[in-house]
């Protein structure tokens, strides 16, 4: 049953050419008209491999393409050199946020002090600068100075190697924890298993099912106007953007999910309340950051989690054979003495 | 008789331009009128509602009378079509094209002022701005009353004089 090193199905996959139609149709309209020529201009293969697109004001405008290849644009295409590349100015930061907002700051204030926007495709575009502190609190930017356009990628499939592993007999999902260190792919993975649970894979036996997400930082289901831009499935309820605690609550009460995926656990009000969807005989899929079960079970806060045996399955992601890589599935479920490290399923 | 035919049309023409002088009084007040409360809406919009101001502008538009409808849906429309251009700019181009609207230029240079804010901000400070231009529009409208009531009759009165002297002189 081990998957050890076994990569999940990677987004270098995906059709390149459908990646750079995407990102003409969803990305090109929202660059400050200097720059759009730039990127209209690069080979369709180049665009399809594009990962990020950043904007530095008074810095060359950058790419990253995947394989972890570091570029810039120049007037001729993408160059290594930076002082060969086509600069940013503050108008170009201006006309980007702008045309980001759609000229309405004010129907995006909680993005905007959060510090990222999600785009129709579920692209996102990250941003920082200077910051208007109120109380303590950062209240927004004031002037922003750098832009991260991060190219959605969807990757069905992701979790054709995990999920056989994740079943109980009878077709029931069982609990889950996603451990990995940040950049593994476990957004990846809660996504396509959200996907695969609702939508329900007969050969697995599994029938579909309500699934909830509660999508705090917008990253598994890249809701735009509260509507998923990735496939999450047809029997899934999203609560985006919202703190953990109470959209685990809200969506108990309200939406009756059967299994409930959520990300990046670590705060005691967090894991309390997913204590009770798992008492409450929902299924919870979660992730938490960490390289190893003995990380994650030393951390205080994740404790009550590992002590109350509220999981009975650990997936333990790295980047060993590239991002979304395997390194084991740990059976959580027989008895055990707190703080021994579980064994692989066998 | 044909004489007295010119005479009539003379004092009508003159009568006319008067009371086109008194009536541009008049749909200058109508104007800031329809202003004030398309600039309301919006602020319900935007405070309240959290609209995106494409969205905001037509919706407010197809509640609006006419000029102010068709200025606010020619923004929204601009605003799908360019969501890179600011919303100021295409305000700006949108004001600049109606010259006939009977606006005075101090009317203008408050909307004008508006549009380079709207949408820059959070909700509190849109609804800052838009109180701010509110408060002078109040204050132009009643400018503007007191200058219909002064002129806009004396335009009346002014035009049949002109008209009767200019047949006298004529006739």
């Amino acid at each position: 049953m081990a998957a050890h090193g076994h990569p999940l199905r990677r987004v270098d996959d995906a059709d390149p050419a459908a990646v750079a139609r995407r990102i003409d149709r969803e990305i090109l309209p929202y660059l400050p008209p200097r720059l759009r020529p730039l990127l209209a201009a690069l080979p369709a293969v180049q665009r399809g491999r594009l990962v990020e697109i950043r904007l530095r004001i008074g810095q060359p405008m950058a790419a990253l393409l995947q394989g972890d290849e570091h570029w810039f644009f120049g007037a001729g295409g993408l160059v290594q050199d930076p002082r060969q590349g086509v600069q940013v100015t503050a108008e170009d930061g201006a006309r980007l946020l702008v045309a980001l907002t759609r000229s309405s700051v004010y129907a995006l204030e909680e993005e905007f002090r959060q510090g990222y926007i999600t785009l129709p495709g579920g692209h996102r575009v990250g941003f920082c600068g200077e910051a208007a502190v109120e109380q303590g609190q950062p209240r927004t930017w004031r002037h922003v100075g750098a832009f991260n356009i991060r190219i959605a990628r969807p990757v069905p499939g992701a979790a054709d190697g995990v999920l056989p592993r994740l079943l109980a007999p009878g077709g029931r999902v069982r609990s889950t924890l996603v451990v990995s260190p940040p950049a593994c792919g476990k957004t990846t993975l809660l996504r396509d298993l959200a996907r695969q649970i609702s939508w329900g894979v007969p050969s697995l036996g599994l029938a579909g099912t309500t699934v909830a997400v509660v999508d705090e930082r917008s990253e598994i289901a890249a809701c735009y106007q509260g509507v998923p831009q990735y496939d999450v499935g047809p029997r899934t309820d999203v609560c985006d953007r919202c703190p953990k605690a109470f959209a685990i609550g809200q969506l108990l009460r309200a939406m009756a999910p059967r299994v409930l995926i959520t990300d990046e656990v670590g705060a005691a009000p967090d894991v309390a309340a997913l204590l009770e969807a798992v008492h409450a005989g929902v299924t919870v899929i979660a992730s938490v950051h960490g390289a190893s079960w003995a990380q994650v079970a030393a951390r205080p806060a994740l404790r009550p989690l590992v002590e109350t045996a509220a999981f009975e399955r650990a997936v333990l992601l790295s980047r060993r054979r590239g991002p979304g890589t395997v390194e084991a599935i740990l059976d959580l479920a027989p008895p055990r003495r707190a703080g021994i490290t579980p064994a692989p399923d066998p | 008789m044909g004489s007295r035919l010119g005479a009539a049309l003379v004092l009508a023409a003159a009568a006319l331009l008067g009371a086109t002088v008194a009536r541009a009084y008049e749909e200058r007040l109508r104007t800031l009128r329809v202003w004030q409360g398309a600039l309301s809406m919006l602020m319900t919009e935007i405070v309240y509602g959290s609209t995106p101001l494409p969205e905001a502008l037509q919706r407010v538009a197809r509640h609006t009378s006419s000029p102010v409808a068709e200025f606010l849906a020619d923004v929204g429309t601009a605003l799908h079509a360019q969501p890179a251009t600011p919303a100021g700019e295409l305000w700006r181009r949108a004001a600049a094209g109606r010259p006939g609207w009977c606006l005075a230029p101090e009317d203008e240079a408050v909307l004008v002022e508006l549009g380079s804010c709207l949408g820059q901000s959070a909700a509190a400070d849109q609804e800052r701005h838009l109180r701010r231009a509110l408060a002078q529009l109040a204050h132009l409208h009643d400018q503007a009353e007191a200058q219909r009531d002064a002129h806009g009759r004396l335009w009346r009165y002014l035009g049949l004089c002109a008209g009767g002297c200019l047949v006298l002189l004529l006739y």
